[in-house]
């Protein structure tokens, strides 16, 4: 039996630590599992590499929870040698959140996930980011909650 | 503009969306000197949040965080930066009203209206926003890489001038040939989002 389930690890040994793009972050990843085709991390590292949370209920970001299933192996969560896996990957097709990699460096890019663009394009809600000003210190849309603001894109270019 | 408007509860943000960042936006607002909030977006971030597609690009936000306003192309000198002055004239008056009159400006959309403006993505247009980071992300180690990326994100996205544009003046400089060539090309598709500068029709009783 232990060889048996010895053998069934070799689809998904440990992989090589990846580097993940998500919200303007670069998210350094180490503990993966080898599979060519998804991203799978442990729970523990599931909020920083997409805001998310594993819960007894299911992946979880503030109100929305998908369901995972976690006393079995599914397509999204597996357990390996007592370490649970979650996979990245189908979560982001399940929430139809667009992704790409580039397998050769290990860089998972991940674009917005649609549900929480609702507030925006169905109720005109400003979206919040954060970014630098030229001093490096990080100002938020939101910290100007009570004024009037014009938002405005240039380029040098 | 923005030093009249300060007292009416009102913020200019400038977005400098530029990979190089600073280095790229530096002459600019060194030269405008702005005493708005500039920042320095170097992954495209508001574009691909607000679904915007060229610069300069637009949102109105109100007191409450709503957009009263959106994604229009042209933009004048409400934002000088140094030598460059954008589009035409009529947008700073528009600009001007809705920092005095809030609410009540005749220049402010409804939510469906607002709701109607914005830019609606395809599935290949939005895998073109992960596609372009992974550009933004190899720029600066293998720009081989970067600019493969970065095709391949124009392919999903053709009419984003955002991505061409970045790519180009990285590739060619400013307002190289395959600008002109793809400007030329239009056809009857619009560069920028066209104006709408007709005040909302108010029931005035004369």
């Amino acid at each position: 039996m232990i060889v048996l389930a010895t053998c069934s690890l070799g689809a998904l040994a440990s992989g090589e630590p990846v580097t993940v793009l998500y919200n303007d972050q670069v998210i350094a990843v180490e503990r993966t599992l080898a599979d060519p085709n998804d991203l799978w991390v442990i729970p523990a590292d599931l909020p920083r590499v997409n805001g998310f949370e594993l819960k007894p209920e299911g992946a979880c970001l503030a109100e929305l929870c998908v369901p995972v299933l976690q006393d079995r192996d599914s397509e999204m969560f597996v357990t390996r040698a007592n370490q649970a896996w979650f996979n990245v990957t189908a979560l982001a097709r399940r929430l139809e959140q667009p992704y790409t990699a580039d397998h050769d460096h290990r860089v998972w890019s991940f674009g917005e996930i649609p549900v929480t663009r609702t507030q925006f394009l169905h109720s005109a809600m400003a979206p919040d980011f954060e970014l630098p000003n030229r001093k490096g210190q990080l100002v938020r849309l939101s910290d100007f909650r009570g004024k009037k603001v014009l938002l405005v894109t240039w380029a040098s270019w | 503009m923005y030093d009249e408007l300060q007292d009416q509860n009102f913020e200019i943000i400038a977005v400098a969306q530029d990979t190089l960042g600073d280095a790229a936006a530096k002459e600019w607002y060194d030269a405008a000197d702005p005493s708005y909030t500039a920042l320095i977006d170097t992954t495209h971030r508001v574009s691909s949040l607000y679904n915007f597609v060229n610069v300069p690009s637009a949102a109105w936000i109100d007191e409450e965080g709503r957009v009263v306003r959106i994604n229009e192309g042209t933009y004048s000198q409400v934002l000088s930066l140094g030598q460059a002055t954008f589009g035409t004239d009529e947008y700073r008056p528009a600009v001007i009203d809705w920092a005095t009159n809030g609410a009540a400006s005749a220049y402010v959309w409804s939510q469906d209206q607002v709701v109607d403006k914005i830019r609606r993505r395809t599935s290949d247009e939005a895998l073109a926003e992960p596609t372009f980071k992974l550009g933004v992300y190899f720029y600066e180690r293998d720009e081989a890489r970067a600019r493969s990326y970065w095709e391949r994100a124009q392919a999903l996205s053709p009419d984003s001038w955002n991505f061409h544009r970045q790519d180009w003046n990285l590739t060619e400089g400013l307002g190289g040939p395959k600008y002109r060539e793809k400007r030329g090309g239009l056809g009857d598709k619009d560069y920028y989002a066209p104006l709408e500068l007709a005040p909302r029709a108010t029931t005035s009783a004369r």
